[in-house]
């Protein structure tokens, strides 16, 4: 699928690969212009649109009650599945309601859009304007809603395009800049603007001393990181990996297993990430790990106190910097 | 100063004397104007809709054209009426000439690109937010016409409010198509006209008073329509 919008490219000139019968979710920083890429599919903008039903990022909700615009455009057999939608994203006792917040409006307007039959779904923003604690129930009946249907989803943030997607396309300035299963982008991502985007949070710069099959070994701050990328010897090289692909351990772990990386420092920083922590070790090279309050507490970990990060080399994308 | 207020009461007392004949001038006043109004609100109305959800090709010819409409001299709607209607033009056969529904065809087109022009702004001016979602909705033309209009209900109702006014207070083209005869085709306006003309101003400036009153009364009604 190629795209060019306006004609002078000034905003969108990409061409995207989006699977059929999959749940697709379009990630990248605001202005790279998802919302047009998503617009056009829908037809609200250009020509030939998709057969498919849309959800905008800025929902409009019409005078008048809720229920009313959850019917619009729905035959009898779609308002049904719309009511039933609606209770379950629950805001269906709010049908005669003329006054209804952001969030519910979001609600009633994914409800309207997943009732109808169309076999590609369009979902600008879904999990947007909502709270936390309904984000994965919500994630929950649009997953289902959608079922075996093709949807394009297009999200700014991590936890809804894991939640929510299945194939991951990563558009940065207007250009795809990787395509994937998403597990797969936010484990290794293309280049540094890619791992920028999704979050990484660990990139370190070096020089490759070792070459061994898919395999390199690169020095870095007097570390040797093992990693994923046909190299040269003595490329110069940056290294990345996710904060929530390293596993912590207190002390001196006496096994790693399989893995090949393991550094051992001394904790500096705690630092709380949303619902989760981050971990900052510093072991010649600053190590930052991902995890949950839960095994912070477990472990023991705070400032000052010895412990080790362990990373798999496949979880580590070397690429040339 | 006594000149002023002498008419002043003058005029007073023959809002109150007028009897039969004020009545009459009042209904056909204002059943011409309300007709016209009415023509003008069911065709602008749905035309200044479908202007602007329109992406034909002709839209902005037929917007200009509308905007050209809302600025078009009553005495020249009036005129095009006249010549439609004179007994060797097109509608001659129709023998309309000094008829109340002359008087209507001009005061309709009069109101119709006001409607248009007004509920065609009200509409665009609904922002690209609910354009967008009109869009996504998926509706047939003229049900994403009616959610579209039905949104922007208060321009609507100026619309009407903008085309009555209009077709209520102009001279030009009821005098044209009509003639202003006394008991027939004579309306608030043109009244004022022949009063104001044989120097009557007490009676001129009655009239005036109760063209003032209607126009009001009208915009008070659909003022509170408007904030329902």
């Amino acid at each position: 699928m190629k795209f060019t919008y306006p004609a002078d490219g000034s905003q969108l000139d990409c061409e995207v690969d989006i699977p059929t019968g999959m749940r697709t979710v379009v990630f990248g920083p605001n202005g790279a212009g998802k919302s047009t890429l998503l617009r056009l599919l829908a037809g609200t903008i250009g020509a030939n649109p998709w057969e498919a039903t849309y959800l905008p990022q800025t929902v409009y909700h019409f005078r008048g009650s809720a229920g009313w615009n959850l019917g619009l455009g729905l035959n009898a057999e779609q308002a049904a599945r719309a009511r039933h939608l609606a209770d379950r994203l629950g805001v269906g006792h709010l049908m005669e309601a003329t006054a209804v917040s952001g969030g519910e409006r979001q609600r009633f307007a994914l409800a309207r859009t997943l009732a109808r039959s169309e076999p590609w779904v369009l979902l600008d923003e879904p999990l947007a304007a909502l709270d936390t604690q309904d984000r994965m129930n919500v994630a929950r009946v649009i997953v289902e809603a959608i079922a075996d249907r093709s949807a394009v989803i297009v999200t700014h943030d991590q936890d809804a395009a894991v939640i929510l997607g299945q194939n991951m396309v990563v558009l940065i300035d207007g250009a795809v800049r990787q395509t994937g299963p998403v597990h797969d982008v936010f484990a290794q991502p293309a280049d540094a603007a890619v791992a920028a985007a999704v979050g990484l949070a660990n990139v370190l710069d070096g020089i490759v001393r070792v070459t061994e099959g898919p395999l390199c070994s690169v020095a870095s701050g007097g570390s040797a990181i093992w990693g994923v990328g046909d190299h040269d010897l003595g490329d110069t090289v940056r290294v990345m990996f996710g904060a929530e692909t390293v596993t912590m351990y207190a002390g001196t772990p006496p096994s790693v297993g399989s893995a090949r990386n393991s550094f051992i420092g001394m904790v500096t920083e705690v630092r709380p990430v949303g619902r989760f922590v981050e971990v900052v070790l510093d072991a010649g090279i600053p190590i930052v790990a991902l995890l949950t309050p839960g095994s912070l507490e477990a472990l023991g970990l705070k400032e000052g106190v010895p412990a080790t990060a362990v990373v798999k080399a496949t979880a580590v994308r070397v690429v040339p910097s | 100063m006594e000149f002023l207020s002498g008419l002043l009461a003058d005029a007073v007392r023959e809002l109150f004397g007028f009897g039969a004949e004020l009545r009459r001038i009042l209904f056909l006043t204002l059943a011409v104007a309300g007709i016209a109004t009415a023509i003008g609100v069911l065709v602008g109305v749905p035309l200044g809709t479908w202007l602007a959800l329109t992406r034909h090709r002709l839209r902005r010819t037929i917007d200009v054209l509308i905007n050209a409409g809302m600025g078009i001299p009553p005495v020249l709607a009036g005129l095009l009426i006249l010549i439609l209607l004179w007994n060797d033009g097109p509608l001659g056969a129709l023998d309309l000439i000094f008829t109340p529904v002359a008087m209507v065809g001009a005061q309709a087109l009069l109101a119709i690109p006001i409607a248009a022009g007004v509920t065609a702004g009200a509409i665009r001016g609904l922002g690209p937010a609910a354009n967008e979602q009109l869009v996504a909705l998926r509706l047939t033309s003229s049900r994403r016409g009616f959610v579209a209009a039905r949104e922007a209900l208060p321009g609507v109702i100026a619309a009407v409010a903008a085309a009555f006014g209009r077709v209520v207070s102009e001279v030009g083209a009821v005098l044209i198509v009509g003639g202003n005869i006394e008991g027939e085709t004579q309306v608030l306006t043109t009244a004022i006209v022949q009063q104001a003309r044989q120097a009557r101003f007490d009676s001129a400036l009655a009239l005036g008073f109760v063209l003032l009153i209607i126009v009001a009364l009208v915009n008070v009604a659909l003022g509170r329509l408007r904030s329902v």
